[in-house]
């Protein structure tokens, strides 16, 4: 008999992994299925009636865990890259915007970008992927230093992701921050608008 | 293996060797330098130092004194730093079953080798094309190279085209936003007929400054169907794999007109860009102004600060002020190799011409350098 990893997940589903294949199971069921545990045998069973029955010769470890709420897959350099299509179309936010600088540095970390609208009053905008209250309060704390910068003064902020949840937006709007839902697609396939040879 | 060889000659060849190796090879063994001394081919009294990655090869010959002939493989970065840490005194060489040692006055190295068998076989030197003069070749090409793009996302764009036809050798690069070109008259020998290949720029700049270095004539190797191209003189040779990729159709951007041009000096220019772009945030723009007689330089806004200063300029056409990013108006600048040169433009989004000027006060041929304008604010 071979060594296998046997993983039951919380939404009931059974994967038999061997120490190879990658991410791919050798089988598995998914859910809904039934896993009946009998003493040295296994038997996953679906409602059409397909099974996968395990036989067990040895446990060599047994553990549980509990992963708790899935707080969603967070990758990294979409952050990055949002910020940085932003700043190469910082009209995005408004007509006539432009950037002074990203990563505009304050005591308690750099603003992601530091623009001026048309009218030239400055504007911090705090870029998420997804938007929600601690982001709207980083921002706030940022805003509240900028705001005793004199040569910045006032200083607006947005509060720009690509989804923004309903109490984070809440805050945001009763704070004076406004909120803008960036299409990252849109972004990435609009061409830069500086000048080239061809 | 035993031999005794000048310090600096073997310092030499061995840095030379192995500035092209990689600094994490897949294959350790290309990471080495291979060290031959004795080579069968009956030269007699000289040591031959090589490195090989399967793209650059790089082979140079010491003079030695061999009491035993023989190769040997050891790691090439380390082999360089050490040759070139050693007193100025005259380097014994040893190898001893699986160790290299290494002995200059009272210093004594002991080196792993790695097995020869292993090492793959440098690439033969291509057909002859003809003769360079090293110094215009060097010259040429790190006018050109200059412009190449440094990102390998577009492979195209890291290369240097070259071209071989009526009479002259034609040098191109560019990375979308500044393209130069130099050509020089040249007869290849008859057999080579007209070629275009790409060469990647960094490698054909160092090789091409090291050779043309001391005046000497280069020899250049190609062989456009196998994607080789070899360098060689004054003991040393080289060889690199080309690009296999289209450069674009660059002549078709050339502009064939102008509506204003400068006259500048471009030491006096060179100074006060740098000058003014050290609040240019980033090397974001900096701005010309020309009007009647002078240059107005500009950078920076209200947020970094701002900086401007005034040329007295030799300017024909209406008042105009076009904006550019300075690092490549400063690299077009240094490269043109005149003490003046002739800005010449249309409109502040089209491309402008810079080229070199000679003493009477002419637009000197050979060479141009093609910069794109970055878009002003508001």
């Amino acid at each position: 008999m071979a060594n296998r990893l046997l993983m039951v997940k919380a939404d009931g589903s059974v994967l038999v992994h061997s120490d190879g294949g990658s991410y791919k199971p050798l089988n598995w069921m998914s859910p809904p299925c039934w896993l009946i545990e009998d003493p040295d045998i296994w038997t996953v069973q679906n409602k059409a009636g397909e099974k996968i029955v395990i036989t067990i010769d040895e446990v060599m470890h047994d553990s549980k865990h509990e992963l708790g709420v899935d707080p969603g897959l967070q990758k990294d350099g979409v952050e990055a890259h949002l910020q940085e299509l932003l700043a190469e179309h910082v009209t995005t936010l408004g007509e006539g915007w432009t950037l002074v600088r990203r990563e505009y540095p304050t005591a308690i970390g750099p603003v992601d970008l530091m623009c001026r609208d048309a009218a030239g009053g400055s504007v911090a905008v705090e870029i998420k992927r997804r938007g929600e209250i601690d982001g709207v309060e980083q921002l706030t704390r940022y805003l509240e230093l900028l705001n005793r910068d004199p040569r910045l003064a006032p200083v607006k902020g947005v509060f720009a992701a690509q989804q923004i949840k309903l109490q984070a937006r809440t805050l945001a709007e009763d704070r004076g921050i406004r909120c803008v839902v960036l299409d990252y697609d849109a972004l990435r396939g609009t061409d830069s608008n500086e000048f080239r040879l061809f | 293996m035993k031999i005794r060889v000048e310090r600096d000659g073997l310092a030499d060849a061995v840095a030379w060797v192995a500035r092209s190796l990689p600094s994490r090879p897949p294959v350790p063994v290309l990471g080495g330098v291979l060290l031959d001394a004795g080579a069968e081919d009956g030269s007699g009294e000289a040591l031959t130092v090589s490195g090989f990655d399967y793209e650059v090869s790089a082979q140079c010959g010491v003079p030695a004194t061999i009491a035993d002939g023989g190769k040997a493989l050891v790691s090439g970065r380390l082999l360089a730093d050490i040759t070139k840490a050693l007193p100025n005194h005259p380097v014994e060489i040893a190898v001893d079953g699986s160790r290299m040692t290494i002995s200059c006055g009272s210093a004594r190295f002991s080196l792993p080798t790695m097995p020869v068998e292993d090492y793959p076989q440098l690439p033969s030197m291509p057909q002859l094309a003809g003769e360079l003069p090293g110094e215009i070749f060097g010259e040429a090409v790190a006018q050109v190279a200059v412009a190449a793009g440094k990102d390998d996302t577009l492979p195209m764009l890291t290369g240097v085209r070259l071209e071989i036809g009526e009479g002259k050798v034609t040098l191109v690069a560019t990375d979308r936003f500044r393209l130069a070109m130099r050509e020089f008259p040249w007869e290849p020998n008859e057999s080579l007929g007209e070629v275009a290949v790409l060469v990647p720029a960094k490698t054909l700049n160092d090789s091409a400054k090291t050779l043309g270095a001391s005046g000497a004539k280069i020899e250049l190797s190609l062989a456009a169907n196998d994607g080789l191209l070899g360098l060689s003189g004054t003991g040393r040779r080289t060889t690199t794999r080309l690009l296999d990729a289209d450069f674009p159709k660059y002549r078709q951007l050339l502009p064939t007109e102008h509506s204003a041009a400068a006259i500048i000096e471009v030491d006096a220019l060179v100074q006060a860009i740098k000058r003014v772009s050290l609040v240019a945030e980033r090397g974001t723009q900096v701005r010309l102004e020309f009007v009647d007689s002078s240059l107005r330089l500009s950078a920076g806004g209200d947020d970094e600060g701002s900086a401007e200063e005034e040329l007295p300029v030799d300017y024909t056409g209406d008042a105009v002020t076009i904006a550019f990013n300075p690092t490549y108006l400063l690299e077009g600048l240094q490269a043109v190799r005149t003490p003046r040169a002739h800005l010449s433009f249309t409109t502040p989004s089209r491309p402008a011409l810079l080229k070199p000027v000679d003493e009477d006060g002419n637009v000197a041929p050979g060479y141009l350098y093609l910069l794109m304008p970055v878009r002003l604010p508001g």
